[in-house]
């Protein structure tokens, strides 16, 4: 009923090839464009957009990254914090060098860098496949990291080895570093996202994702169909490392104001890989929802017992947490094992043919 | 295509799930970044017992302090600098008095928001050691002592007070690779160039810290006269029987106050015997403190201690004790310039600046003997309190120094200096001019 598709006819190729063939799928994507740009900033508090909303967004977008390269090329890879670290350390670089840069455009420019150094490392993906080429990234992983603790240029041979963002505005408005108001840094982390996430959706769709998912079924079938497996491979390198390295340097300016280079050790990769997992490989829906579920359910659910008034220790309560989401991760992998939009993609065709399955 | 959902299912979990309590007007909020999981809880839990169980001891005897009762809520953060976010967060929004970081990742995170939020950042002897400067840091402070405080002493201490005596010797630092363990190296750098000493910094990565073969091998191989630790959780353990193993002499192996652990050093025993730390707190089981607080929390069941293995005992404890029995004065001291027993955190940073533990008020609180007195400023937020060496004597630590105490003229500079650079690097920043010493 409410999502019934009687009457939409399509009386062309290009309305059946469109971004939305289903009408309610476009009214329930403005919907949450509404809520993501008008009703959040109206309610959140500032826990809400520091602990909740910017930490989903920049998540998602590293995992967006990796499901490209991952998902949608085949390319299994564990150097996904690494390649963040680029981005960070490369954002860090350009706006202590060039402080009147615009924040926005260090940024997109940040993303080249590691884009650069994540074709370097993905030039082993020629060779090697699965889990010999997740072995590779590793090596990147670690040497990069190794790399921000050793070269004291990268953070301006500061003491601590740390690097801190400083006071940043654009026009005059702070959007980084301590005096910057969250509801700035959410609303700046919004664009770049929904920006990126446009360019995904129709990367993925297009010749290049087709190119990308026939590299990833079948590499040999797609070479002899006259697909450039080079080409095809590094060019999903590249645009993954791009999207982790804008999503490292938001990590670290609009989010979380400091860090040292063991924040960008395998932990961090494997959060990552672990949103693009369970989320679902070769979506773009899944990030998202892998993110809300790794990101900010813990954080609500940390809330719970106190909300209750249940007289436990925060230790406790931490472990509760890490046992309840275990188990949720568990059981929804169990209960679908493509992944949270996998879910959402079954729903939403039982609800199209509701209330009359066949 | 529906990108975007997932903002959908958030907010209908921000609905749900977010019910932040409104400040209580009449309770002390001051709570607690702990963390009793993770890599790191075998040294955070006894230091986070000892600061929440004289804070339980202060309501059930006192009823708080001046009559108001105090929650020391705590965060846990499991070390981990993002949960370190979310907890400032979540504690900021319940109308914290106090942040207490415990972490120097979380410090320097927290570092420049305080300015803005205007909450005042205790962080009892880490931290960034530049924050003694109350001038730059109106805002943070690390009473009774900083790391550099601690570096001067050791090195006072190893040359009997004639530092141009170690002319001509190596020395080793085994540190965490961490902005903590990379703290005090500016110091040992300085102190090098002048009294003619090898300063040889060995770095430990997080993930060796249970396998130091490297380190130590490293360490054979180039005999320093001594080594100096700078570690910290499971990496002091790990340096410790890693020297025994080695047969490192232990008389010359020195460090930090988090090194004076009593359960990393029950590990080896007998054969760490002659291993010496410096700390700013001693042990001292029969002090009226100590004994109102077995009395009111312990053997009231109130505690989260682990009598069997002697926690009550040990060092780590008593210095969680100590820190919040700092914390407690400037809150006084708070409430008295106040006026008023509810104090917001402007007030209570003015208390943190004015905490005065001279000889007698450190007996009347009944702590005489387990640390050195303090006075803190708006211009020193560290109140530089000394520190005595403590050696294991294969049982237990024992105090092998009189109070020793840092050295002003080569650290002060040093202090104004990062500050400076500090206040540079994160313009516009705005300074104390209140304060006019």
């Amino acid at each position: 009923m409410l999502y019934r598709v009687a009457g939409q006819f399509k009386t062309s190729y290009q309305a059946d090839f469109a971004l939305f063939p289903v009408r309610q799928d476009a009214w329930l994507l403005g919907f949450i464009l509404v809520l993501a740009f008008v009703v959040f900033p109206l309610t959140a508090n500032e826990f809400v957009f520091r602990a909740l909303l910017i930490p989903v967004l920049i998540y998602s977008l590293a995992a967006l990254g990796l499901n490209i390269l991952t998902g949608y090329a085949g390319q299994l890879s564990l150097g996904t914090g690494a390649f963040m670290g680029v981005g960070a350390y490369a954002c860090y670089k350009l706006m202590t060098i060039f402080p009147e840069l615009n924040l926005f455009v260090a940024i997109l420019m940040s993303g080249f860098v590691s884009a650069s150094v994540g074709v370097m490392f993905g030039l082993p993906s020629l060779r090697i496949k699965g889990f010999y080429l997740a072995i590779a990234t590793l090596a990147a992983q670690f040497f990069l990291v190794w790399l921000f603790q050793k070269w004291g240029w990268l953070y301006n041979y500061s003491a601590s080895g740390a690097i801190q963002v400083p006071n940043i505005s654009i026009l005059g408005i702070d959007f980084a570093g301590p005096t910057a108001p969250a509801i700035n840094q959410y609303f700046f982390v919004l664009v770049m996202v929904t920006l990126i996430t446009i360019a995904a959706i129709n990367l993925t769709r297009g010749r290049i994702g087709r190119q990308w998912k026939a590299v990833r079924d079948m590499d040999i079938a797609a070479e002899l169909v006259g697909i450039n497996l080079m080409k095809a491979k590094l060019l999903a390198f590249f645009v993954s490392s791009y999207i982790v390295g804008v999503a490292g340097a938001l990590f670290v300016f609009l989010w979380r104001g400091a860090a040292e280079a063991n924040l960008f050790d395998i932990p961090l990769s494997f959060r990552v890989l672990f949103i693009a997992i369970i989320g679902g490989l070769g979506s773009i829906l899944g990030n998202y929802l892998g993110a809300i579920l790794i990101v900010a359910l813990p954080v609500i659910i940390s809330g719970v017992p106190a909300a209750l008034g249940l007289p436990l220790t925060p230790a406790t309560v931490d472990h509760l947490n890490i046992m309840s989401i275990g188990a949720l991760i568990i059981l929804f992998l169990i209960l679908e094992p493509h992944g949270l939009a996998r879910f959402w993609a079954v729903a939403r065709e039982k609800l199209i043919i509701w209330p009359f399955p066949h | 295509m529906k990108k975007l959902i997932a903002n959908a299912l958030l907010s209908a979990t921000i609905l749900a799930g977010l019910c932040l309590p409104a400040a209580a007007q009449d309770t002390l909020n001051l709570p607690n970044m702990s963390y009793r999981t993770g890599p790191f809880a075998a040294t955070g839990t006894p230091h986070q017992n000892g600061q929440l169980d004289y804070m339980t001891m202060l309501n059930e005897r006192d009823g708080g302090i001046n009559g108001v009762r105090i929650a020391f809520d705590e965060c846990e953060t499991a070390y981990n600098t993002e949960k370190g976010v979310e907890c400032y967060e979540r504690l900021k929004a319940d109308g914290a008095l106090v942040t207490q970081p415990w972490s120097t990742g979380i410090t320097l995170q927290v570092l420049p928001r305080t300015n803005v939020d205007e909450i005042p950042l205790y962080g009892p002897s880490y931290g960034f050691s530049a924050m003694q400067d109350g001038k730059t840091f109106k805002w943070a402070f690390n009473a009774p002592t900083s790391y550099w405080d601690g570096a001067s002493m050791i090195m006072n201490a190893l040359s009997e007070g004639d530092l141009d005596s170690m002319n001509g010797k190596k020395i080793a630092f085994l540190h965490l690779d961490h902005p903590y363990g990379k703290e005090p190296i500016p110091l040992f750098e300085k102190l090098s160039e002048q009294h003619g000493f090898a300063f040889l910094p060995i770095p430990v990565g997080l993930t060796e810290m249970q396998n130091q073969s490297a380190q130590w091998l490293q360490i054979r191989r180039e005999r320093p006269d001594y080594v100096i630790m700078w570690g910290w959780g499971a990496m002091n353990a790990g340096a410790i029987t890693e020297a025994v193993k080695t047969r490192y002499p232990m008389e010359q192996f020195v460090s930090v106050w988090w090194g004076a652990h009593n359960p990393d050093l029950k590990l080896v025993g007998a054969d760490g015997k002659g291993y010496r730390a410096l700390s700013w707190n001693f042990t001292d089981s029969n002090a009226p403190v100590m004994q109102d607080i077995k009395k009111h929390v312990v053997d009231a069941g109130k505690s989260q201690i682990d009598q069997a293995s002697g926690e009550f005992d040990s060092m780590a404890y008593q210095r969680g004790v100590l820190m919040s029995v700092i914390l407690a004065e400037a809150v006084r001291a708070a409430q008295d310039h106040a006026g008023t027993p509810t104090i917001d955190q402007e007030q209570l940073r003015w208390g943190l600046e004015n905490v005065n533990m001279d000889e007698a008020r450190l007996k009347e609180l009944g702590v005489e003997g387990m640390m050195g007195p303090l006075k803190t400023t708006c211009a020193n937020h560290t109140g530089n309190a000394g520190a005595w060496m403590v050696e294991w004597n294969g049982e237990e630590f024992v105090k092998v120094s009189d109070l020793l105490s840092a050295d002003r003229e080569l650290i002060d500079p040093l202090v104004e200096e990062e500050a400076a650079k500090y206040a540079a690097a994160n313009a516009p920043w705005p300074m104390n001019d209140e304060c006019s010493m």
